[in-house]
C-alpha cells in the first residue's frame, strides 16, 4: 500500500475558506497570545513571579501538586502581607511534560513577563534546561523538588531534599533493620544513576553490600526481568528508586510474585507521586524517608493541612513531598525579600545565603548559605496499606553534608556545576 | 543513463544555472526584512521565534523528503537529534581552542548527512517500500531513543562533551562566529531565520533541477520512473541524505539557541511533529513547513502559557478539523482559494525556453527522435532462449524461444493466461526467469534490472497505464528524454518535438490525468519514443481506443518501425490486420504457432485456441 | 540449568510473548487488514484499563468489569469510525495526523475525569511456587488469554458471515461491493472490533501495568512493530512476530539489561524488514 495514495477530494469553496480563516485567527492568536510586552517591575504595583511546571502529560503525576502548592503558596503569602507590601501576581506556565518548553518559557517567563523569581522544574532534565536560560537572563531560580544532589550554581537554590540527607538515612536503617543484601532498581537517568551510586557508598558504610543493580527506563513497565533476579539473588532488601507513572508496575509485580514474604522494600521515591494512594494493600510495610509526611503530627503542618483542604477539598488525594518543598521555596524566597527589603536579585542572593530559616509544615527548615540546599528533617515512614503512611522516627536539622562539602558559594561564586559522588 | 562525459553534464548544468534564480531575489528580500525589524523585536519575540524558524527547517526537510520525493521518512527527527548531540560533542570539545562554534555547526550537519547516507544505503538498496520506510525510519528514531536514554552513567562521553542519559547534554555553547564572542538572541535570530530561509530556497532550487524532477517523478510513480532508466534507488538514497542533512542543520542549531540537547528530541511524540507540521502546512509546500510550524507550535505554546488543562484537547480537535477541512494542508489550500479569483497563480509553468519554441510550428522527423542518443538510429535484435518462469506452483511460461530482428515488427498474440505479459516482463526485466536467457543484440541482459535494460535501449510501454498524471503532459515526455539523453536542453527538445509527433502541442502544460483515454495512451507511447529506444515493446497500446485512434496508432507503430525494433502485444484483431506484421501466438506458456496473420488466421488449431472449440491442445510444435 | 529455573525462565519468556500478542491483534486488524495507521491505538488500550478501573470500582466482578471495557472501547472505536476514520480510507497520512489528535484529546478527557495521577488495580489470582522460584498465576492467565485471542480472532474471521465479508471488503471492496458486501457497515465493524481487542489487552494490562493516562505511549511503539514485521496475515502474522520479537527480548533482558531487551527487540525488527520487506507472512503470502 502507499502511504502517498488517495487524491483530495475536492472541498466546497465554503469550506476551504472557513479552515483559512480558522488558521488565520489562529495564527493571530498565536503571535499575540499571552498578552502584549509588559514592562518591568515598575516599583508600585503588584510583582510578577514565575513558575514552570508539568501539569499535562505523563510528569503531571508530581507536577499538579506541586502547582496546587504553588497557587496556595502565593496566596498564604500575599493574605500575610505580601512582599515588600505589595502583592505577589503569579504567572504560571505548564510545560507539558515538554523539556523545549521549559527552555522556551524560562525565556519568557524572564524576558517577556520579567519575573522577580522563577520557580519550577520538575525532572532533573528540566531543571538542567531552566538553569542556563535563567542565568543568562539573570533571573533567580529556586527548584524544589527531591533531586540527586550536588548541583553547585550561584543563581539556584534547592529546596528538594537530597541523598547526603534522605539516602543517608534510610539506607543504614534498612542495613540494620532488614540485612546487608541490598539489591537496587532504578529509573534509568541521571536521577536513577547517580542515586544508585549514593546507595552502594551509604550501604558500604554501614557494613552493607549491593548485590546486583538494574536500571529500568521511565517508560517501561516490564519488570520480569527484574523479578527473575531478585529471585536468584535473594536479597535481604530491594532498594527502589524507581520513578513515574509506569515504575509502579514494579510494586505490584512483586507483590503479584510474592516475594514479599522473604524480602523488604526501601524507598527514596515512593510516594512522591502518590504511589501508594494507588496501590493501597501492596504499599503496606514498604520504608520510605522524606522531610514531609501529610501524617506527621505538629501545630504548623495541622495548619497547613487545614488551608490546603479548605482550598482544594477534603478528598484532595495526598499531600506529597514535593508539594511541600514548593510551598518551602516560595516562602523562603518571600522571607529573604523581606528581610533585605529589596527584589534584586544579588541581594536576595545575599539574604539567603546568610541563612534564612522557616517554619514549614514538616519543621524548621534552614536556607545553607555556602551550598544553597536546605538543612532540614528527615522521617523514616512505613506505607500503612491504606493510602498513607506510618512515620516511624524524626531526625531533625539534618544537613547536606555532601553538598556542604563540595560546594562553596559564598567564596567560590563562579563555581558552576554538578557534583557527583 | 546515457553516456554523456561528466565534463558536459557539467557544462550543461552550468548553462542552465547560469541565469540568476528567482530564489537570490527572495532572499534578499527576507535579510533584508529580517535586518530591519529585528532591532525593534523584543527579546523574548526572538527568541521564540528562532525555534520556530528552526523547527521550520526541521519541517522543511520532511516535505522535501516526503512531499516531494514521496519518501515518508519518520527519522527526520533522528537526524535532528544526531546533529543537535554532534553540535554539542563538537561544541564543547572545539569551542574552547578555536573560540567558534561555526565548525561545529558544519560537524552536527555533517554527521547527521552520513547517518542518513548509511541507514538510506540499508533501506534503498534492500528495496525497502513506503510504509516499511516509515516504520524502519521509526524504529531508528525509537533505537536512538533508548539508547541515549541509557547514558547517564559518566563513562558515556564524547571528549569532554558528557551524554548525559535522560537529563541530556549540558554545557552546550552557543553560535560564536569567531574569537570568543557568543550571538545574543537577536543575532541569532536574524541568523537563523536567514540561514533557514537560504537552505529552504536552496531546496527549492533543487526541485526545479533535473534531480528534483525525477523525484517529481519517483513519487508520483516509481514503477514508470524505473522503466524510464532511472537507477531509482540512488535518487532516493539522494533525496533521503540531502533532507539528513537539513535536518542535521536544524539540529545543530536548535543546540546552540537552547543550549542544552537531551533524547526527548528522538522520542515517537517528536517524530510526528514533524509529520503533524508539514500536514497542517501543506505536503509538498516548503513556504507551508514553516507556516505549519507556526500554527502549531503557535497555538500550543499560546495555550500553554495560560496554564490551561484544555490545551490537548484544542490543539487535537484542531488537527482534526485540519484534516478534514484543508486536506491538502493551509498553504495548498491557501493557493486554491487565491487561485480561484486568479487562475494563473497555479497553473503548471513550463521553463520559459520551452514556451517559446511551443510557438514556433516547425515539423519533426521522427528519425530525429529516435536517433537522439546517439546522432544515428540503432535498432537491436532482441531475443528469448528457453525462457521458463515458475510461480510458485503456477507454471506460466514453459520454454519459449523467441526472436526479433532488428528493425523488425512483431506481434504477440494468445488468449489470457497463454504467458504473454510474463514473456513481457521477462523481457522487460520485471522478473527473473526460472530459466532461459534474455539477449539484446550480443548482450545478455538476463541478469539486469529494468533500469539497467532501459538504459540499453529497451523502452516499455505497460499494459496498466502508468503515466505521471500530477505532472503536466510535457514534464512527462521530459522525463522519459532526460533518462536517455541526460543533458537538460537536449531533453527539452526531444519532448517538443516527440509532443509535435504526437499532435499534443495545445496539451503540452496540462496534467497528464486530464487527457482522454486514447490521448494516455499515446502519450505512453510518446514516452517510449522519447528515450529513443533500440527496442519498443508495447503491450495491448490500442486497448481502449475507438476505430479512428487505433488506426493513426498502426500509422505511428510503422513509422516507428522503420528506425528501431518494435515489439507488440496484442488483442485487437483489426490492428493486427492493419499492422500486417509478423505474428507469434502463445498458448499455456509455449508458442504456439508464428506466421502471418493471414496464415495463422486459417490454422485449424489457432482458431480451436481462440474459439475454445476441442479440449486444450498440448502445442507439440 | 535445574527445572525449576528453566519452569520460571519457560513462563517468563511466553509471558513476554503473550503480552506482545495481546497489545498487537487490535492493531493487526485495524493496520494489517484495513490499512488504517491508528496511532491512537495506545489510547484505546488506555481506555480499556481506565473502564475496568471503573467497571470494579462500581463493584463489578473483575472479569465483567474487563469485558465491559472492551465492549465499551468497542463502542468508542464505532463512534470514532463513524465521525472521523470513515472519511480518510486511503489516505495514510491524513489517517496519522487526526488519530494523533485524537490520541491527544482521548488522554487529556481521561485526565479531565479521572485526575492525572496513577490509579490502581491490584492483580487478581495469587502466586504459586515453583520449587526456588514464585511465580504470578496472572501471568499464566496472559498467556491462556493470548492464546485464546488468537483463537477468537480466527473464529470471527473465518467462521462468521460478518468474518467473511470483513475479508472481502478489506481485500477486494469493488468486487466484495459488487457481490453486496456492505462495506461500509463491515469496515464500521471491523475497526471496532480492532478497538475492542485493543480495549482488552488494555484491560488485562491493567492489573500488571500502571494504569495512567499517558499508558498508551509505552505500547504504541511495540505494537507497530510486531505488526509491520509479522505482515498481511492477522493471526499468522502477529503470533510469529510476537513470538520471535519477545523471545529477543526476554532472552535479551534477562541476560542483560531490560533496556537492552528492548533495543534488541527494534534492531531485530528493523534487519527483518530490510530482508523481508513484506513481513513474516508477506513471504508466504498468507492472508490470515
Amino acid at each position: 500500500m502507499t502511504i502517498n495514495k488517495g487524491p483530495s477530494t475536492p472541498r466546497s469553496p465554503r469550506q476551504v475558506q472557513m479552515g483559512l480563516a480558522a488558521s488565520m485567527l489562529l495564527l493571530t492568536a498565536a503571535c499575540g497570545g499571552g498578552g502584549g510586552a509588559q514592562a518591568g517591575d515598575d516599583g508600585d504595583g503588584p510583582i510578577k513571579v514565575g513558575s514552570i511546571l508539568d501539569e499535562t502529560g505523563p510528569l503531571n503525576i508530581y507536577g499538579t501538586a506541586m502547582a496546587d502548592a504553588t497557587k496556595l503558596a502565593i496566596k498564604d503569602i500575599n493574605e500575610s502581607g505580601g512582599v515588600l507590601g505589595r502583592e505577589l501576581e503569579l504567572v504560571s506556565y505548564d510545560a507539558q511534560s515538554d523539556n523545549a518548553k521549559y527552555t522556551q518559557y524560562a525565556n519568557q517567563a524572564a524576558q517577556r513577563d520579567q519575573v522577580a523569581v522563577l520557580m519550577g522544574g520538575v525532572t532533573s532534565a528540566s531543571r538542567e534546561a531552566v538553569r542556563p536560560v535563567a542565568e543568562r537572563t539573570e533571573t533567580l531560580y529556586f527548584y524544589n523538588e527531591q533531586y540527586e544532589g550536588g548541583v553547585c550554581d550561584k543563581n539556584t537554590f534547592n529546596t528538594g531534599v537530597v541523598p547526603s540527607q534522605q539516602l543517608a538515612a534510610l539506607i543504614p536503617y534498612a542495613v540494620e533493620n532488614f540485612g546487608p543484601k541490598l539489591y537496587v532498581v532504578a529509573a534509568d537517568y541521571n536521577y536513577g544513576q547517580i542515586s544508585a551510586e549514593w546507595v552502594k557508598r551509604y550501604a558500604e558504610e554501614a557494613g552493607g553490600e549491593v548485590v546486583d543493580t538494574e536500571f529500568i527506563p521511565l517508560e517501561s513497565s516490564e519488570f520480569g526481568s527484574v523479578i527473575n533476579g531478585l529471585q536468584t539473588s535473594k536479597p535481604d532488601a530491594v532498594i527502589s528508586l524507581l520513578v513515574g507513572g509506569n515504575h509502579i508496575a514494579f510494586y505490584r509485580q512483586f507483590a503479584s510474585a510474592g516475594l514479599g514474604e522473604s524480602m523488604e522494600i526501601a524507598s527514596p521515591t515512593f510516594g512522591l507521586g502518590n504511589e501508594q494512594g494507588v496501590l493501597s494493600n501492596e504499599a503496606e510495610g514498604i520504608t520510605v524517608a522524606f522531610p514531609y509526611f501529610q501524617e506527621l503530627e505538629s501545630d504548623a503542618n495541622a495548619e497547613f493541612l487545614e488551608m490546603w483542604h479548605a482550598e482544594y477539598g477534603d478528598d484532595y488525594p495526598y499531600v506529597t513531598d514535593s508539594a511541600v518543598a514548593v510551598w518551602n521555596g516560595w516562602h523562603l524566597w518571600a522571607e529573604a525579600a523581606n528581610a533585605a527589603d529589596s527584589l534584586e536579585r544579588e541581594v536576595v542572593i545575599d539574604e539567603l545565603e546568610s541563612g534564612v530559616t522557616y517554619d514549614g509544615p514538616g519543621g524548621t527548615v534552614t536556607m545553607d548559605g555556602p551550598s544553597h540546599h536546605l538543612v532540614q528533617n528527615i522521617a523514616i515512614g512505613e506505607g500503612n496499606g491504606e493510602n498513607g503512611f506510618e512515620v516511624l522516627s524524626t531526625e531533625e536539622s539534618v544537613p547536606p553534608s555532601f553538598e556542604q562539602e563540595v560546594c562553596d558559594l559564598v567564596s567560590e561564586p563562579d563555581t558552576n556545576q554538578q557534583f557527583t559522588p | 543513463m546515457s553516456n554523456t562525459g561528466t565534463r558536459d553534464r557539467v557544462k550543461d548544468w552550468v548553462r542552465t544555472a547560469g541565469r540568476v534564480p528567482r530564489e537570490a531575489l527572495y532572499l534578499a528580500v527576507i535579510a533584508t526584512v529580517v535586518l530591519a525589524v529585528t532591532g525593534a523585536l523584543p527579546e523574548f519575540r526572538a527568541y521564540e521565534w528562532t525555534l520556530w524558524a528552526i523547527f521550520g527547517l526541521l519541517a522543511a526537510s520532511f516535505a522535501f523528503v516526503w512531499g516531494h520525493a514521496g519518501i515518508f521518512s519518520f527519522g527526520q527527527a533522528a537526524f535532528f537529534g544526531i546533529g543537535a548531540y554532534a553540535y554539542g560533542a563538537a561544541g564543547i570539545n572545539l569551542s574552547p581552542a578555536t573560540g567558534e562554534t561555526l565548525t561545529a555547526l558544519l560537524l552536527g550537519t555533517l554527521v547527521a548527512g552520513i547517518a542518513a547516507a548509511m541507514l538510506g544505503y540499508f533501506i534503498f538498496f534492500g528495496s525497502v517500500g513506503d510504509v516499511y520506510v516509515a516504520i524502519i525510519t521509526l524504529a531508528v528514531t525509537l533505537v536512538l531513543l533508548t539508547v541515549m536514554s541509557s547514558t547517564a552513567d559518566p563513562k558515556y562521553h564524547v571528549g569532554d562533551a558528557l551524554l548525559g542519559g535522560y537529563n541530556g547534554m549540558a554545557g552546550i555553547p552557543p553560535l560564536m562566529l569567531r574569537a570568543g564572542t557568543a550571538l545574543d538572541t537577536r543575532q541569532m535570530f536574524a541568523f537563523s531565520v536567514i540561514l533557514a530561509a537560504a537552505v529552504a530556497l536552496l531546496l527549492n532550487i533543487l526541485r526545479r533541477r533535473p534531480f528534483g524532477r525525477i523525484l517529481a517523478g519517483l513519487r508520483e510513480n516509481e514503477t514508470r520512473t524505473q522503466l524510464l532508466g532511472y537507477d531509482v534507488r540512488r535518487y532516493k538514497l539522494g533525496a533521503f541524505t540531502a533532507a539528513g542533512l537539513v535536518a542535521g542543520l536544524a539540529g545543530s542549531l536548535y543546540s546552540a539557541w537552547g543550549m542544552f540537547v537531551n533524547p526527548s528530541v528522538f522520542t515517537l511524540q517528536q517524530a510526528a511533529l514533524v509529520a503533524i507540521w508539514v500536514l497542517v502546512g501543506g505536503r509538498n509546500s516548503l513556504l507551508g513547513a514553516f507556516v505549519g510550524v507556526a500554527l502549531v507550535q503557535g497555538l500550543s505554546t499560546a495555550l500553554g502559557g495560560s496554564g490551561d488543562t484544555w490545551t490537548p484537547i484544542i490543539l487535537g480537535s484542531v488537527l482534526i478539523l485540519v484534516v478534514l477541512l484543508l486536506p491538502d494542508g493551509v498553504v495548498p489550500s491557501g493557493l486554491r482559494a487565491v487561485s480561484n479569483v486568479a487562475p494563473w497563480v497555479a497553473s503548471h509553468r513550463l521553463p520559459r525556453t520551452v514556451r517559446s519554441r511551443l510557438l514556433q510550428r516547425e515539423s519533426t522527423e521522427l528519425r530525429d527522435v529516435l536517433a537522439a542518443r546517439s546522432g544515428q538510429f540503432k535498432p537491436k535484435r532482441l531475443e528469448g532462449q528457453g525462457l521458463v518462469k515458475h510461480f510458485g506452483g503456477v507454471k506460466a511460461l514453459n520454454g519459449v524461444d523467441l526472436r526479433v530482428d532488428a528493425g523488425s515488427v512483431r506481434a504477440l498474440i494468445g488468449p489470457n493466461g497463454a504467458g504473454k505479459s510474463t514473456c513481457f516482463n521477462l523481457l522487460v526485466g520485471r522478473y527473473a526467469p526460472t530459466e532461459g536467457h534474455v539477449r539484446l543484440d550480443d548482450d545478455d541482459v538476463t541478469r539486469l534490472r529494468p533500469d539497467q535494460r532501459a538504459a540499453m535501449g529497451i523502452g516499455i510501454k505497460m499494459q496498466v497505464p502508468s503515466y505521471y498524471g500530477a505532472l503536466s503532459v510535457f514534464e512527462n515526455l521530459w522525463l522519459a528524454s532526460f533518462a536517455a539523453l541526460g543533458k537538460v536542453e537536449d531533453s527539452n527538445r526531444q519532448a517538443l518535438r516527440v509532443l509535435r509527433w504526437l499532435g499534443m502541442d495545445d496539451r503540452a502544460s496540462l496534467d497528464a490525468s486530464a487527457l482522454s483515454h486514447g490521448e494516455h495512451q499515446w502519450l505512453e507511447i510518446g514516452m517510449v519514443v522519447a528515450g529513443a529506444p533500440s527496442v519498443m515493446l508495447l503491450d495491448e497500446p490500442t486497448a481502449g481506443m475507438t476505430r479512428e485512434e487505433t488506426h493513426k496508432t498502426v500509422d505511428m507503430i510503422r513509422d516507428m518501425s522503420q528506425f528501431t525494433t518494435v515489439v507488440v502485444v496484442e488483442h485487437d484483431m483489426e490492428f493486427l490486420r492493419q499492422l500486417d506484421a509478423p505474428v507469434t501466438m502463445f498458448h499455456q506458456g509455449l508458442v504456439f504457432a508464428e506466421g502471418s496473420i493471414e496464415e495463422l488466421r486459417k490454422d485449424e488449431r489457432v482458431l480451436d485456441t481462440y474459439l475454445g472449440r476441442r479440449p486444450s491442445i498440448d502445442a507439440a510444435g | 540449568m535445574q527445572m525449576d529455573a528453566l519452569i520460571n525462565l519457560a513462563v517468563s519468556l511466553l509471558t513476554t510473548v503473550s503480552i506482545l500478542v495481546i497489545i498487537s491483534i487490535g492493531l493487526a486488524v485495524v493496520f494489517g487488514m484495513m490499512g488504517v495507521i491508528n496511532l491512537a491505538h495506545g489510547e484505546f488500550l488506555m481506555l480499556g484499563a481506565f473502564f475496568t478501573l471503573s467497571g470494579y470500582r462500581a463493584g463489578l466482578n473483575i472479569w465483567l468489569a474487563m469485558i465491559v471495557a472492551a465492549l465499551g472501547v468497542g463502542l468508542v472505536g464505532l463512534l470514532v469510525e463513524r465521525l472521523l476514520i470513515q472519511f480518510l480510507y486511503g489516505r495514510l497520512a491524513a489517517t496519522m495526523l487526526a488519530t494523533w489528535g485524537l490520541s491527544l484529546i482521548l488522554v487529556q478527557v481521561v485526565v479531565l475525569i479521572y485526575g492525572p495521577s496513577t490509579q490502581g488495580l491490584r492483580t487478581p489470582l495469587g502466586t504459586m511456587r515453583v520449587g526456588d522460584y514464585s511465580m504470578s498465576q496472572y501471568n499464566l492467565l496472559l498467556i491462556a488469554v493470548a492464546v485464546a485471542l488468537l483463537g477468537l480472532v480466527f473464529v470471527v474471521f473465518t467462521r462468521t458471515k460478518y468474518g467473511t465479508k470483513a475479508r472481502a471488503a478489506t481485500q477486494l471492496p469493488h468486487m466484495a461491493a459488487a457481490v453486496g458486501v456492505n462495506a461500509k457497515m463491515t469496515n464500521m465493524l471491523t475497526f471496532a472490533f480492532g478497538a475492542t481487542l485493543a480495549g482488552a489487552a488494555g484491560a488485562l494490562l491493567a492489573p500488571v501495568a500502571g494504569v495512567l493516562p499517558g499508558m498508551g505511549q509505552a505500547y504504541v511503539g511495540r505494537a507497530f512493530m510486531t505488526v509491520v514485521v509479522g505482515g498481511p496475515g492477522v493471526l499468522t502474522g502477529t503470533a510469529s512476530s510476537a513470538a520471535l520479537l519477545g523471545t529477543v527480548d526476554s532472552v535479551v533482558s534477562n541476560a542483560f539489561t531490560s533496556f537492552l531487551g528492548t533495543a534488541a527487540l527494534l534492531l531485530v525488527a528493523i534487519v527483518l524488514l530490510r530482508f523481508l520487506p513484506t513481513g513474516i507472512s508477506g513471504r508466504s503470502g498468507r492472508q490470515l
